[in-house]
């Protein structure tokens, strides 16, 4: 029996790789390559608002949308996740394309304005910040803090409701008792809208604003300083793929150790804005 | 769907939860599958008329499912409700052959006589006002369903009727 | 309460052992079956159950089982699926003879039993009148609303009980199935469905033998999935061919698990139609009673399990992979469609997902052919389809045409013109995500087909189709189908989510007098975008119905902005009710029907509305027979 995919095999190329026309000029993709990756081989940057190096992409906040011509017709896809099967002409940064980022960063300030990163992709796009009524400061929901979650324990955070209502939530809106406090959602966020502070021996996440989960902290039994969980960092390894985070250093203390696990984490994403920061989280902005 | 303050979980503070129904209900009838949650969780509902707290800890527990996904769910399916609801539940159709009959203005006319918004209940527990996209019987537009009957051609007349009536009770 | 599943005591009943078996086992029912018998056919559809039906049926049953029964044989009362014609029911129709009743009452049935069934004497006064006319039409097929359809795959419904599956196999049920399983190879199935050239009736048209070629391709478990989340508002084909047909549905999924080679099928049904489910609970277990479905169908050794799953409240469930995210207990979210769902669907398994009308049409496709099917139509758009008619149309209902038919006879001849002399306007096809047809003004006439709506702006659709009259406002149709998929949509893609809101917030500001210059401008542009940009079909459609009525109707749009008037008479801010005292003839009537005493006059002369008392309801306006109340 045929396969489906030998069948495209057959009609392009002998080898599995693809001959793509990226932004006029000719290159090879892998077949199954995203667009994305494709692109950063190439030094063709396309922003990225919801996508991370250690997740799977979820194409949801749009921002790294291109168009495609693979038969007749161009097609706005996003580059993150989508597959090249075919020779193809990719073309990220046409008019329609910047004009819809530019659309994207608009409403999304308008739920975000203070978040730096944002800040710098509307003045790329020349953005009219003037034109969408504020609605609040908060999330934009990309739903990396959700994503990270579920690759770590999967049993605090949620996406919850829907439409304009959907927001990152804790079951009941109360703090959680599963969290293990590893800060992923703090690190990975985006527009640093989720904090995290360490009070008294309790570790405590806090989400639009209240406490979405208290850990407690276990104390040093040498110098009586509290210190935060060790993560099982083999269990996140399987989870999110051993190539993508480096093994952990043993004389490292927990401290560091999360926070190295958390920096590559985000690492690609807040290296392209030259962020990097070197101490505790990246609240600063 | 919620996004505000969840006050819902204070009324289910008196519920008694009976776990043997609710083995039934998982075990029993859906084979403990957690493909079938959702039909789960409204066979829950069903008996409690709301998902309360402690239901879908145990239903978390036994299907194997983080009690924060089970509430993604609850929140995103217009037909759960975290919140006990009245004894009796008014739905005005919304769909396009009702709204063009005027359901909208009927959905209005409960929601200021009786101060609750869609999807809201009395404080005495009496009504919960809700409204549905299209049950289908578009020639007998507008229409409103109270506990799974339709009624043709509401107009101003019969829910005044209707709410009198409840008054009275 | 986990409803129980009725079966039809599977004790007493042989299963069938073979192909041949069924041909038996319906001769034998043939044989049984006097067709001279009369029938009274009560329709237990959506709508006349809502008004009624229900009672009428018991009424029927308690009246025919009493003593004293004169006539030669005992007339049998049924409970029947939707007649279609809902704007008259509840209806009846007793054969032979074919006599159509409607609006009956409880009330009717003792004289129904008395002097049609008993005295074979027809009652004027429950007769079909066409509007307008005093004429009575005594037989239902001659009735122009049926008449003039082409009813293929509603042909069952109105006929069978669909809760006795001898009704269903009496008329033909499940032959297709034993004829596929004993001469036609998988393949062969899948060449006559893709000769038909049958289109996906869930609106976007895809070609079914391709979809059902693709899936049989792939490698991996491979699952039969029955759309009937039927959430367009104005839509309810599925639910009627669900309740009134459900074997035309299952047999049809049991035809496609066989050509895709599956043996899983699931049937996903929107909360909202619990009858729906009900009588599928009671279909299902009836045909694996008879070995129709389920284990060694028919002796064959092929297997076909069915299992009802409901949604929970949900349009976005609607769209395939968001359908699939729902069966496996999760959120409803859709996923990017860059993989089909014919490659990785549910479980991530190739799963073949087509609507409740596409396998409806299967059964009748294997066994007259595609050739047959293809004489329907149109060279694009072959076969018929069942569209919801509804709105400010006289004869309301389901109807099913050729596809290419023009859309006036379907508004005119079938439907019966627009009532109270109002002109028409428009046709709203495709609900949330299609476009309004601006019919006849603008555009004299289109004929229906995949093509030709999408040309005009708007879709197919899943069949709704509502006809709107000169008192509509085409900026709050808008709105409110905005307001609709802004509630609806799953959230998770800022196109969809944030520009359905901004497209809510503009268009609501329009409606209530707060428009601006430039508005128009950037609900265009906002609309241009979330069609491109969103990440399922929800959001690539939501502008639709904006951008439609913007193409169409723009003058209104101006309106309500520069001038802050609603032409229609709708947004009520932005009109005012007056007496025009050069036709008024003071007669009165539309005194009596303010609601607020807001009319004052004398007989025979010219009344005049208090403006600070008027809540303008529309009463005056829609009683005025001289049309003197103008819209302001």
């Amino acid at each position: 029996m045929i396969t489906f995919q030998s069948v495209i095999i057959t009609r392009t190329t002998p080898m599995k790789v693809l001959s793509i026309v990226l932004n006029g000029k000719t290159v090879t993709a892998k077949m199954g390559q995203t667009i994305l990756d494709l692109a950063r081989e190439n030094d063709v940057f396309i922003p990225t608002l919801c996508d991370s190096p250690a997740l799977e992409p979820a194409a949801m906040c749009r921002l790294c949308t291109v168009q495609v011509i693979e038969g007749k017709w161009p097609k706005f896809v996003t580059a993150c996740n989508f597959p090249l099967r075919r020779d193809a002409e990719v073309v990220t940064d046409s008019p329609e394309v910047r004009q819809g980022r530019k659309l994207i960063i608009e409403l999304l300030m308008a739920r975000c304005p203070t978040s730096r990163e944002l800040q710098r992709l509307a003045i790329d796009y020349g953005c009219d910040l003037g034109r969408f009524s504020p609605l609040n400061d908060d999330c934009v929901v990309c739903g990396l803090c959700t994503r990270a979650c579920e690759a770590v324990t999967g049993r605090t955070l949620s996406l919850a409701g829907r439409g304009t209502a959907i927001h990152v939530d804790t079951a009941f809106q109360k703090a959680s008792t599963f969290c293990i406090g590893c800060g992923a959602c703090v690190q990975i966020c985006p527009v640093n809208k989720i904090t995290m502070e360490d009070v008294d021996g309790e570790r405590r996440i806090i989400l639009h604003g209240k406490i979405a989960s208290r850990v407690k902290l276990p104390q040093c039994t040498s110098c009586g300083k509290f210190f935060g969980p060790v993560i099982d960092l083999k269990q996140v390894m399987e989870r999110m793929g051993e190539h993508l985070i480096p093994p952990p250093n043993a004389t490292v203390c927990p401290d560091c150790s999360r926070r190295n696990l958390a920096i590559k984490l985000g690492k690609r994403y807040f290296e392209q804005y030259g962020v990097f920061e070197e101490e505790g989280q990246a609240d600063a902005g | 769907m919620s996004g505000t303050v969840c006050a819902c979980q204070e009324n289910s503070k008196e519920i008694e939860i009976d776990y043997g129904l609710l083995d039934k209900i998982i075990r029993d009838d859906y084979g403990g599958n957690r493909e079938a949650m959702i039909m789960m969780m409204q066979a829950i509902q069903q008996v409690y008329r709301f998902l309360p707290e402690a239901a879908v800890e145990y239903l978390s527990q036994v299907i194997e499912v983080p009690t924060t996904k089970i509430y993604e769910v609850a929140t995103f399916y217009a037909s759960f409700s975290l919140e006990p609801k009245g004894k009796y539940i008014l739905s005005v159709c919304t769909g396009t052959a009702c709204h063009l009959r005027g359901s909208g203005g009927l959905a209005k006319h409960i929601s200021e006589r009786l101060g609750i918004t869609p999807g809201k209940t009395t404080p005495d527990m009496k009504l919960t006002l809700e409204t549905v996209n299209c049950v289908g019987a578009c020639a007998v537009a507008p229409v409103v369903v109270i506990d799974e009957k339709c009624y043709p051609k509401a107009d101003i007349a019969m829910l005044n009727d209707f709410m009198d009536r409840l008054n009275a009770e | 309460m986990i409803e129980a599943t009725q079966t039809a005591n599977p004790t007493e009943v042989n299963k069938i052992t073979s192909p041949d078996g069924l041909k038996l086992f319906r001769q034998e029912l043939q044989s049984r079956h006097d067709p001279n018998a009369p029938v009274v056919l009560v329709c237990s559809g959506t709508g006349c159950r809502a008004a009624g039906s229900a009672a009428v049926v018991d009424k029927f049953k308690q009246v025919l089982s009493g003593t004293g029964w004169n006539g030669k044989v005992l007339p049998l009362a049924k409970h029947t699926g939707c007649h279609g014609l809902c704007s008259r029911g509840p209806l009846v129709v007793i054969e032979p003879g074919n006599l159509f009743y409607q609006r009956v009452t409880v009330d009717d049935v003792e004289d129904i039993v008395n002097k049609t069934l008993l005295n074979n004497e027809v009652i004027k006064k429950l007769q079909y009148k066409p509007a307008n006319s005093k004429e009575v039409i005594e037989k239902a097929s001659d009735i122009p609303f049926y008449a003039k359809q082409t009813r293929l795959v509603l042909k069952n419904i109105g006929k069978v009980d669909p809760t006795d599956i001898d009704d269903s196999i009496l008329r033909g049920s499940y032959s297709a199935l034993a004829k596929v399983l004993t001469r036609m190879s998988p393949q062969d199935v899948i060449n006559e469905v893709a000769n038909s050239k049958l289109r996906g009736r869930g609106g976007a048209g895809f070609p079914t033998g391709l979809k059902w070629e693709s899936c049989a391709r792939q490698e991996g478990i491979r699952y039969v999935i029955c759309n009937a989340d039927e959430g367009d508002p104005g839509a309810f084909m599925d639910g009627a061919l669900l309740e009134g047909d459900p074997h035309s549905v299952l047999e049809g999924m049991a035809i496609c698990a066989y050509a895709v080679g599956s043996n899983r099928g699931y049937m996903y049904v929107r909360a909202e139609y619990p009858m729906a489910v009900k009588t599928l609970r009671i279909a299902i277990p009836q045909a694996e009673a008879l070995g129709l479905l389920g284990e060694n169908i028919m002796g064959t050794g092929f297997d076909f399990k069915v299992t009802i799953s409901t949604g929970a409240g949900a349009f976005v469930c609607g769209e395939s992979s968001a359908l699939m995210a729902s069966l496996e207990g999760k959120v409803g979210r859709p996923r990017p469609k860059y993989i089909r769902s014919v490659e990785k669907g549910f479980r991530d398994s190739p799963s073949n997902l087509n609507n409740v009308e596409t396998y409806a049409n299967i059964p009748d496709i294997i066994n007259n052919g595609g050739d047959w099917y293809k004489s329907y139509g149109t060279e694009r758009s072959s076969g018929t389809k069942v569209f919801a008619l509804t709105g400010n149309v006289n004869n309301i209902g389901l109807v099913e045409v050729p596809m290419g038919i023009s859309l006036m006879e379907i508004v005119n001849g079938i439907g019966g013109g627009i009532p109270n002399k109002r002109k028409l306007k428009g046709v709203q096809t495709g609900g949330p995500s299609g476009g309004c047809i601006p019919v006849p003004h603008q555009i004299p006439d289109i004929n229906v087909g995949y093509g030709k709506l999408a040309e005009v702006g708007s879709i197919m659709g899943s069949g709704g189709m509502i006809v709107m009259d000169e008192d509509t406002c085409m900026v709050e149709v808008a709105r409110y189908f905005v307001n609709f998929l802004f509630e609806e949509s799953c959230g998770q893609c800022t196109p969809c989510r944030e520009g359905l809101i901004r497209m809510l917030e503009i268009l609501t500001r329009i409606t209530q007098g707060q428009g601006r210059e430039g508005d128009v401008e950037l609900l265009e542009e906002i609309g241009k975008f979330t069609n491109n940009f969103s990440l399922c079909g929800l959001g690539t459609s939501a502008a639709n119905p904006v951008l439609s009525t913007i193409r169409y109707f723009r003058k209104e749009y101006d309106a309500h902005i520069r001038d802050k008037k609603c032409p229609a008479g709708v947004c009520k801010p932005l009109f005012h009710y007056d007496i025009d005292p050069e036709t008024c003839t003071g007669c009165g009537l539309c005194k009596s029907k303010c609601p607020v005493k807001a009319i004052t006059g004398e007989k025979k002369k010219t009344h005049v509305i208090d403006q600070s008392l008027c809540i303008k309801c529309m009463e005056c306006y829609k009683s005025c027979k001289f049309r003197s109340v103008k819209i302001m």
